[in-house]
């Protein structure tokens, strides 16, 4: 009944995106979406790997400029279709979750964090070195003119995108209602005990990072025609790696709705602040709330509101 | 509870959604305006992050620009105002904040922020709407766009890769005897590695012998084995292509392990600010390197000393490059493009703005600008100077003529070159 629910809402959302790029002419309203609609799913992917199972990734830019690279090299090997690039850059940076997943999962704690950490500086490296793909001279990915059933690429952008978080949140969801989020569960309270129940941790931790890889592939594929001129430096920005960690911390990292209200809290207050406090202070947004939560509400928005909630129940 | 609370939560969060979507669709009827009401012109500018620095000072003179505007009774007897958001040196956040200037605060011009990575992802909404854009300081931004509407001030020329290290490879070739080998040298990122990529054509079309030919990663921090390894191949040029803070790093690597090639210098960014002048002082000696204005009585164009004294005062207070010879005075006549082209055309018209700027020379106070098929200067205008005479670290001295000469190209010459670089200092 709650799936069916959910699924209920999730398609709503969808129609809803479309209907909003028929009725809204604001690009605005559209590249601000865009932007909060990219961190709901960084975080979300973020929140699988280091919300549900413990394992927390510094490393997030990275999978994200894998995603971005990976559909630059096929926009500029075969001028691909945008869906191919979306599932190309997820399918990518799946790989790359895997592959770290593999080597240093037997990593434990701040190692794995470091691990993640040293990933985004070599792959940055790679690719600042890398001529096909710009190298550190960055790229331009000019957009198409017109897209068919929309008016303008921006709004094509925007939907796609409202489609893409909405699959990562539905994925999370699943995860977290699922055995294996029962498996993660235990992985994230007591790895050792875990396998001694049985619980198949590296199997467990293995699909974690990729899934959360795909995620934030799917979300950086989309960056070279959001943005059209792309650069190392952009791309392993430091914001998606802070972001992405910040926004489930602020929300919440035990259930799929926490990074989704992060997300949309500070991406919001982070784009609202962009145009109007205009200075410095702005950057201070996010440190600023994230040490705040992290002392008054460890658990996150949704952990306060179901707390809260609890209380006023009993 | 459990389940509700979150029903209630993904429920709120739609609403919110739709609530803001309906909201930006509304009607957004102005209200009933004067014909008085201000012309507005729009821009991000990087006013935090790493080019911070320079965003500011560019900021400082395009306030100043529309106070000389508007203190003349503005443009077209409309007031101008400056709407101004900060990008953070960021260009993910330029598309939005270009739209939201569009429609939202529904700026009549949009002109662009500093450096090609801040110009680029505005590109393609100002070409939807089919605006005029004025660009600041950014490197072949148009060579993919190709966009009629775009103008870039930067003086930089047709070929901007080529045309910016030229006069350097020319002054080589002038020397006799001629120098015969080059090390090439520069930062891996966007603007070094275009200028190296130049210098390499430049020297091959002058017959120089490359002997060296490296990048060095952007976050490097000691230069001398760079400079040792330069000086080991032993060329008669040295062309570094590098931004501010490793500018700084190799001037001083290259004094400290003695590299005295023939010539040294070229596309180094940062020898133009107050902060690194006083920093290095006497060590600058005989570098020669691009510039593209300096208090040189063959660039002593109108307007350039008045705006100079008024960005200076404000500088002190505002505690950003208190010379301003580098950025500012370009940042004031972007806009000087821009304000002559609407009262030519005593239109707000894109398409007729831009029809002006692209078929008129302008006089500003870097002198007269006429742009090219591509956006870019029609003719380059990339100075090469050499630092003379510095003694000691002190400000003053950069203020007047006399420390920074300009040796190419010839129009403008103000000095004669002292070479070798080594007799120079």
């Amino acid at each position: 009944m709650r799936g069916r629910t959910l699924l209920g809402v999730a398609v709503a959302v969808v129609i809803g995106g479309y209907l909003t790029t028929r009725f809204v002419s604001h690009g605005y309203f559209y590249f601000a979406s865009y932007v909060i609609l990219q961190y709901i799913m960084l975080a979300t992917a973020w929140n699988i790997l280091g919300g549900y199972t413990g394992y927390v990734n510094f490393g997030s830019a990275a999978f994200f400029a894998v995603g971005a690279y990976t559909s630059i090299v096929l926009i500029k090997a075969f001028k691909a279709y945008f869906i191919f690039l979306a599932l190309a850059g997820g399918l990518a940076s799946a790989l790359l979750g895997l592959g770290i997943g593999y080597l240093t999962l037997r990593l434990r704690g701040v190692f794995f964090s470091i691990a993640t950490l040293a990933l985004a500086v070599v792959l940055q490296t790679a690719v600042i070195n890398w001529g096909y793909v710009g190298g550190a001279r960055g790229i331009y990915i000019l957009r198409a003119r017109s897209v068919p059933f929309f008016s303008s690429y921006t709004e094509f952008l925007f939907f796609m995108m409202v489609v893409f978080a909405v699959l990562s949140v539905a994925a999370a969801w699943w995860i977290e209602n699922s055995w294996v989020g029962r498996g993660l569960a235990a992985i994230r309270d007591n790895e050792e005990a875990a396998e001694c129940m049985g619980v198949p941790t590296l199997k467990l931790k293995l699909f974690a990072t990729t899934v959360s890889g795909f995620f934030m592939g799917l979300a950086g594929a989309p960056f070279p025609y959001y943005v059209t001129y792309v650069e190392p430096s952009s791309a392993f920005n430091l914001d998606y790696a802070v972001n992405s960690l910040a926004m489930p911390m602020i929300g919440g990292t035990t259930s799929w709705a926490g990074p989704v209200v992060g997300a949309i809290l500070l991406g919001a207050a982070q784009q609202i602040a962009t145009v109007t406090i205009s200075s410095a202070w702005n950057l201070l947004i996010v440190g600023v709330v994230l040490v705040a939560f992290v002392i008054l509400a460890p658990e996150g928005l949704v952990g306060l509101a179901l707390r809260l909630a609890r209380k006023r129940g009993a | 509870m459990k389940r509700t609370g979150r029903f209630w939560i993904g429920g709120w969060m739609l609403t919110a959604w739709l609530a803001a979507a309906a909201l930006l669709s509304g009607p957004w009827a102005p209200p009933a305006q004067a014909a008085e009401k201000p012309i507005k012109i729009g821009f991000g500018m990087a006013l935090t992050g790493g080019l911070a620095a320079n965003g500011k000072a560019a900021l400082l003179s395009m306030q100043i620009w529309a106070e000389d505007v508007n203190a003349k009774g503005g443009l077209l007897g409309r007031k101008v105002d400056l709407v101004v958001y900060d990008d953070q040196t960021k260009p993910a956040s330029v598309p939005a904040i270009y739209t939201k200037l569009l429609d939202v605060d529904k700026v009549d011009f949009v002109v662009s922020g500093y450096g090609t990575n801040l110009i680029a992802p505005a590109m393609p909404i100002v070409m939807e709407r089919g605006l005029v854009f004025m660009g600041l300081f950014g490197l072949a931004v148009n060579e993919k766009f190709k966009y009629p509407g775009y103008f870039q001030i930067m003086p930089a020329g047709p070929e901007p890769a080529l045309d910016w290290t030229r006069g350097f490879f020319e002054i080589a070739a002038q020397q006799k005897p001629k120098p015969q080998t080059v090390a090439l040298v520069g930062a891996d990122a966007e603007f070094a590695i275009n200028a190296v990529a130049g210098a390499r054509e430049n020297a091959k079309k002058m017959g120089l012998k490359i002997v060296y030919d490296k990048t060095y990663p952007p976050a490097t921090v000691d230069y001398t084995p760079i400079a040792r390894a330069i000086k080991a191949t032993n060329p008669d040029v040295v062309f570094v292509g590098s931004y501010p803070p490793d500018s700084v790093g190799m001037v001083q690597a290259a004094h400290e392990v003695g590299l005295k090639p023939k010539l040294f210098g070229g596309g180094m960014v940062g020898l133009q600010y107050a902060a690194f002048l006083t920093k290095l002082g006497p060590k600058l000696n005989g570098i020669v390197n691009y510039d593209f204005w300096v208090p040189e009585p063959t660039l002593n164009f109108p307007g350039i000393e008045a705006f100079l004294k008024k960005y200076q005062v404000k500088a002190a207070k505002a505690g950003v490059d208190p010379l301003g010879h580098y950025l500012p005075p370009w940042s004031y006549a972007y806009l000087e493009v821009l304000g002559q082209a609407v009262t030519a055309t005593k239109s707000t018209d894109q398409k007729k703005v831009a029809g002006y700027i692209r078929s008129h020379e302008f006089t500003t106070i870097i002198g007269k600008v006429k742009f090219g098929s591509n956006g870019e200067w029609a003719t380059s205008r990339v100075l090469q100077i050499q630092f003379q005479g510095i003694k000691d670290s002190k400000l003053d001295q950069f203020h007047r003529p006399g420390k920074r000469i300009v040796v190419y190209p010839e129009q403008w010459k103000s000095g004669k070159i002292q070479y070798p670089y080594s007799s120079a200092k």
